[in-house]
């Protein structure tokens, strides 16, 4: 089927077969890399992209569903080559070991960070509580949250 | 990893989703939200041909307040449902509940109707609109029909839909004057896993604090979500004393039908029936302190 809704904030007419997600899509479809598949069920948040400013499992949501919205995927974080300021925190805190969950946690919170700039701890660890990380245990995600928060 | 394929039905409005639905003849599944549904597809625990898909149905999204009563489209989605003002401020017991749904991202793609219709015991907004005393709207080929909530569940994932029915809306009532209520949701393994079980409350006390209208209400407890009239009725007219509210919570605990699962066995439940209700009931109790 065709499909056209906004990509990182540029225009995407497209199409694609009626099963696929909008994981499968920015994946196969539009050779975006950066959104990961980890469970495949919704659970991990790997797959994290934001829909119309929130946070979606793109391997849960039709890509039908996505119809008319404007997604932002992790390649559309930076603006004219600058990078958001989360992903320079989370680089310059070493919020990231193997990176596989990073893209989906970094859109996590930019939703919350768009919704309620200065969240709480509280607030930040329940906006990331559906975004698994094997490695860090989390506490340098959350200071790299947190440090973008307080810096606004 | 790709799922089965399947076809992708569209229509706009609710009678073209209902003809599509007759027409599929039980091949086709709704899917709303698809946050239950695409998953149990990727499982290969279904494999239907079709999917009739709500998305495009605008008469379904709407939050309103009509005539004092809150009717949400069974489209809304669990982030707009507890971010809305209306339920915020009238209806607080259900966006507490609804806000203690999964995670961020699932409860911007899942919906109140959705949520329903799939007749998960361990549902959380569940308990909470039984305590309301909401209301299901449903429609067919015959026209449009009313459940109560409290008989919408018919067993574990079952509820009182046929073939060719769609939830279009849930109505409901006022929350009555003066009542404080609250949800409380154990989890056994992390915090944003379905509940272990959910117990909602909402009590009206009197000056002297004996309990005008008390109702309960479970999730994880049985195969249904369920109202505890049982325990209900032990509190009518009493105070919330200790000893009081403990046997109200053996009373709870005893009309509890837990399942064992990998969460909990079903003696474990029980007993957190015990005593998450207890808590629950002390704590509205105390808020008025």
């Amino acid at each position: 089927m065709k499909l056209a809704f906004t990509l990182n904030g540029r225009p995407c007419d497209t199409a694609t077969p009626d099963h696929w997600t909008v994981l499968d899509l920015l994946r196969d479809g539009l050779d975006l890399m950066g959104t990961k598949y980890g469970c495949g069920e919704g659970v991990c948040g790997t797959c994290t992209v934001l829909a119309d400013g929130r946070p979606i499992r793109a391997c849960l949501v039709l890509a039908a569903h996505v119809r008319g919205r404007a997604v932002v995927t992790v390649e559309g974080l930076e603006t004219d080559g600058r990078l958001d300021p989360l992903q320079t925190a989370f680089a310059e805190r070493g919020a990231a070991q193997c990176g596989y969950c990073t893209p989906g946690i970094m859109l996590a919170a930019r939703a919350l960070l768009t919704e309620n700039p200065t969240p709480t701890e509280h607030e930040v660890r329940e906006a990331l509580s559906g975004n698994l990380c094997r490695c860090t245990g989390y506490t340098k995600i959350i200071e790299a949250v947190l440090a973008v928060a307080g810096s606004k | 990893m790709r799922l089965h394929p399947f076809r992708l039905v569209e229509p706009e409005s609710v009678r073209d989703a209902i003809d599509a639905l007759q027409q599929l003849d039980g091949e086709a599944r709704l899917v709303a939200g698809g946050t239950a549904l695409i998953a149990m597809i990727r499982l290969g625990l279904v494999k239907p041909d079709r999917l009739i898909s709500l998305h495009r149905v605008r008469e379904l999204r709407q939050i309103r307040v009509d005539n004092g009563w809150l009717e949400l489209g069974a489209m809304a989605t669990h982030a707009e449902i507890e971010r809305s003002r209306p339920v915020r401020t009238g209806w607080p017991l259900l966006a507490e509940a609804v806000h203690r749904v999964a995670t961020p991202a699932i409860r911007t793609s899942g919906t109140i109707g959705g949520n329903l219709a799939y007749a998960e015991a361990a549902s959380d907004p569940a308990p909470a609109l039984l305590c309301l005393n909401a209301e299901v709207v449903v429609a067919g080929r015959g026209g449009i029909r009313t459940v109560p909530v409290s008989r919408f569940f018919r067993s574990f994932y079952e509820a009182a839909l046929d073939p060719a029915e769609i939830v279009t809306a849930v109505r409901v009532p006022p929350t009555p004057a003066g009542a404080r209520g609250g949800y409380v949701k154990y989890t056994s393994r992390s915090e944003e896993d379905k509940p272990l079980v959910g117990v909602a409350a909402l009590v009206v006390l009197d000056a002297s604090g004996r309990c005008q209208d008390v109702r309960l209400a479970l999730g994880g407890a049985a195969p249904t979500p369920i109202r505890t009239e049982g325990a209900e009725r032990t509190l009518r007219g009493e105070a919330l004393t200790d000893s009081a509210v403990r046997a109200a919570a053996d009373v709870a605990a005893q009309q509890a039908d837990p399942l064992t699962d990998l969460m909990g066995s079903a003696d474990y439940r029980r007993e957190m029936i015990r005593v998450w209700v207890r808590r629950l009931l002390m704590s509205l109790r105390d808020a008025g302190r």
